[in-house]
């Protein structure tokens, strides 16, 4: 084809639409004081999800400035595509993710800090918000995140079969003492075979809220020091702590062994159990199961009462400019702001993260439960601003538990040699 | 001369220009991926970084460590019991199949049926047949005294069992279709030759059967022992490698410690590891096969 001067300036023209239109598809962001969109991966597929969406909705239509596209993923596939989405600049501008995960990603280079947005008023006072759960995203001194949520895990308790059990339905247990009467009460083996058909208490070992290491910490142990620096698997108190769970596991058969958290979650609601220790991600489904049931602060052991602390913190990719950093902290503020934090307690059952809520602002029994001063006092997040956490907990923690409840190894044994494993990564992270 | 070299290159170039379609495909999904592992092998790698140079630091943590070795071991019990289980099984079930009788077509697509479920579905059905609470099996099992007090996939002594079962239940019905097609390309004049012979049933199957199987036996024994090595998506979706790891496989490891702890680089070492496992059996296979191989 010969090339004509029309010819030209229409192909010339074509390139210049197609350039434009490649911009406009870039999300918009610009470095000029022009309007922001940021995209943004969370996890929350649950009731959670439409509560947050409502939020958003609400910011993007507040202000002409900045656009928020959220998408909701499950958590696994989230997780897995942000590896190679991270990489690319196709990667979305913010994601939620648990603050357990958040050194993996952050001593990589692939997440941008938000100290910026704590340093000052210019976004908000960063004092109200819960102290736990801002400092869940800070690695190596340095803060990734922003908290989204944080969900204290608390004990539930079936109040029909406190009944059935002659125990007043009021009153579950307080301290691990209370609990361990009540265990014949609560078991229930009816054709006499020597397995429950009845558990005292739902708890699974494997992919579940780490509720055995909360254990740990009320009977003076752990699995790692509060700095993350040390292993106290092999501390006395923690054996010790974990010798006397194990063995209510294996005597007393307090909960069926090799559970899932989805397993135990499946065993209380089909009221095969009395007990369990859950996030107030629970409440909804049991609630809409018909389940007569309570929550309370778990029971306490002999050296305290810590709450375990689940927390999900928005992070920044490294490569957001300082406009879309700007536009990605007026979302922080907004969704921290007391209206916001109204919306989701309300629509979610969370509690609200900021700790100056209005008294009439939340309205909801299980955001109110959830987020009662004594229990944000006491929340402590599980092995945040650790490198390696998820290698210590899934690969060498609950091995060594789940051997130990099999009964294939006893846990004088398995604990202090995992221990050494656990601080053979916390040196090497450091 | 001229004449016939040019013919041969042109055959030669249209065969390659046939070729090339399939050639571009194994290069780019086989050949590079195998490249690249073995590269990644030497180096650490993050994903979320660029690969570092190591040498054979991964090979060398790799000899030291624990978790390799029960994985090894986990892989090589599996293999070592599902294989044979596997191949006898479709071989018992194709001879029982290959006679006429009333539903034969209907029996053949239930054996087989299994093999074009998704893993996946199969493993998240056996999981709900073996929950201790509601299981169907564990029900049956409990009738007959048989149950695992904690089900049969919370246990580290009846989980690998468990998943082997179902590894056996769901490619059996591949292998029994293989040695259906052979057993029905042997001429039947052969047997007939057998019987005139005065040969039991017993003598027919060792002499007639078996030995004209033998390129069947080898393929299915390759293929069975392959997907035996590289089991993962069963165990995945059922135990995940648990309780205690006593299910981890050498491909379910190199999952964790790529995906999960984000060690592509000591992950590709495992799967070098396992790439030259089923390298070498596969060669001893070929090797024993071929010599046992016979024509009549």
């Amino acid at each position: 084809m010969r090339l004509t001067r029309r010819t030209c300036i229409a192909a010339g023209a074509a390139l210049a639409l197609t350039a434009g239109l490649a911009a406009c598809s870039d999300g918009g962001s610009t470095d000029d004081g022009g309007p922001v969109t940021l995209t943004m991966w969370h996890g929350l597929t649950g009731p959670d999800g439409p509560a947050f969406q409502e939020v958003v909705d609400n910011f993007n239509d507040s202000q002409d400035e900045v656009t928020i596209e959220a998408e909701a993923l499950p958590w696994d596939s989230l997780y897995q595509q942000f590896l190679t989405a991270a990489t690319s600049d196709d990667g979305p501008d913010l994601v939620a993710m648990s603050a357990s995960r958040l050194p993996q990603y952050a001593e990589r280079g692939v997440l941008a800090p938000t100290d910026d947005f704590y340093a000052d008023d210019t976004y908000m006072d960063t004092s109200v918000l819960a102290e736990g759960a801002v400092q869940a995203s800070v690695f190596d001194g340095v803060n990734y995140g922003v908290p989204l949520n944080l969900g204290p895990v608390l004990m539930y308790w079936n109040k029909a079969l406190f009944e059935e059990a002659g125990l007043d339905p009021e009153a579950p247990p307080t301290t691990w003492e209370e609990f361990e009467e009540m265990i014949p009460d609560l078991t229930v083996d009816e054709d006499g075979d020597g397995t429950p058909e009845q558990y005292p208490i739902a708890m699974g070992d494997h992919s579940t809220v780490p509720v055995f290491p909360s254990f740990l910490w009320n009977g003076g142990g752990g699995v790692v020091s509060d700095d993350g620096t040390t292993s106290l698997l092999g501390d006395p108190a923690t054996v010790e702590t974990a010798e006397h769970w194990v063995n209510l596991v294996r005597e007393e058969q307090i909960t069926p062994v090799g559970m899932s958290g989805a397993d135990s979650d499946q065993l209380f609601q089909a009221e095969l159990a009395a007990i369990t220790i859950n996030g107030p991600w629970m409440t909804a489904g049991l609630t809409e199961a018909g389940l007569d049931f309570d929550v309370t602060v778990p029971m306490a052991g002999p050296e305290g009462q810590s709450i375990l602390g689940d927390v999900v913190s928005m992070t920044i990719s490294q490569r957001l400019t300082d406009a879309e950093k700007d536009a990605a902290f007026q979302f922080f503020a907004y969704w921290e702001s007391v209206e916001s934090q109204a919306t989701w307690a309300n629509g979610s059952g969370f509690p609200a993260i900021r700790t100056d809520m209005p008294g009439d602002a939340v309205t909801n029994e299980w955001a109110a439960v959830f987020g009662a001063p004594e229990v944000l006092d006491n929340v402590r997040p599980y092995l945040t601003g650790v490198p390696g956490s998820g290698e210590i907990n899934e690969d060498i923690f609950t091995p060594a538990l789940q051997s130990a409840l099999n009964g294939t190894g006893e846990v004088a044994d398995l604990f202090p040699a995992a221990g050494e494993q656990i601080q053979a990564i916390l040196d090497d992270g450091s | 001369m001229r004449i016939g070299r040019t013919v041969a290159g042109r055959q030669a170039r249209a065969a390659w220009m046939f070729l090339a379609p399939g050639l571009a495909l194994l290069t780019l999904f086989t050949a590079w991926p195998l490249l690249r592992t073995a590269y990644l092998s030497f180096t650490e790698y993050s994903l979320l970084t660029p690969p570092e140079w190591v040498g054979l630091a991964n090979y060398r943590e790799l000899i030291a460590d624990d978790q390799v070795m029960n994985a090894l071991q986990n892989t090589v019990i599996y293999a070592v019991v599902v294989t044979p289980v596997t191949i006898a099984l479709a071989l018992a079930l194709a001879m029982a199949l290959n006679a006429k009788f009333f539903g034969r077509g209907i029996v053949r697509t239930a054996v087989f049926v299994p093999f074009v479920v998704s893993l996946a579905v199969v493993s998240i059905a056996f999981r709900f047949l073996l929950d201790p609470n509601y299981g169907l099996v564990t029900h049956w099992l409990d009738g007959v005294g048989l149950a695992p007090t904690q089900g049969a996939l919370a246990q580290p002594g009846t989980a690998m069992a468990a998943v082997m079962a179902v590894g056996v239940w769901k490619n059996v019905g591949f292998y029994m279709v293989m040695f259906l097609a052979g057993l029905q390309s042997i001429p039947r004049d052969l047997y007939e030759a057998a019987q005139l012979d005065g040969a039991s049933r017993l003598q027919k199957l060792s002499t007639v059967t078996m030995p004209l199987l033998s390129n069947q036996t080898m393929l299915v024994s390759i293929l069975a022992a392959i997907a035996s090595f590289q089991v993962f998506d069963q165990i995945k979706v059922m135990t995940n490698g648990g309780p205690a790891m006593s299910t981890e496989t050498l491909v379910v490891m190199v999952n964790r410690v790529g995906i999960n702890n984000l060690e592509f680089g000591y992950g590709s070492a495992v799967s070098v590891l396992l790439l030259l496992l089923i390298l070498l059996l596969s060669m001893a296979q070929y090797f024993y096969f071929g010599r046992k191989q016979v024509r009549y």
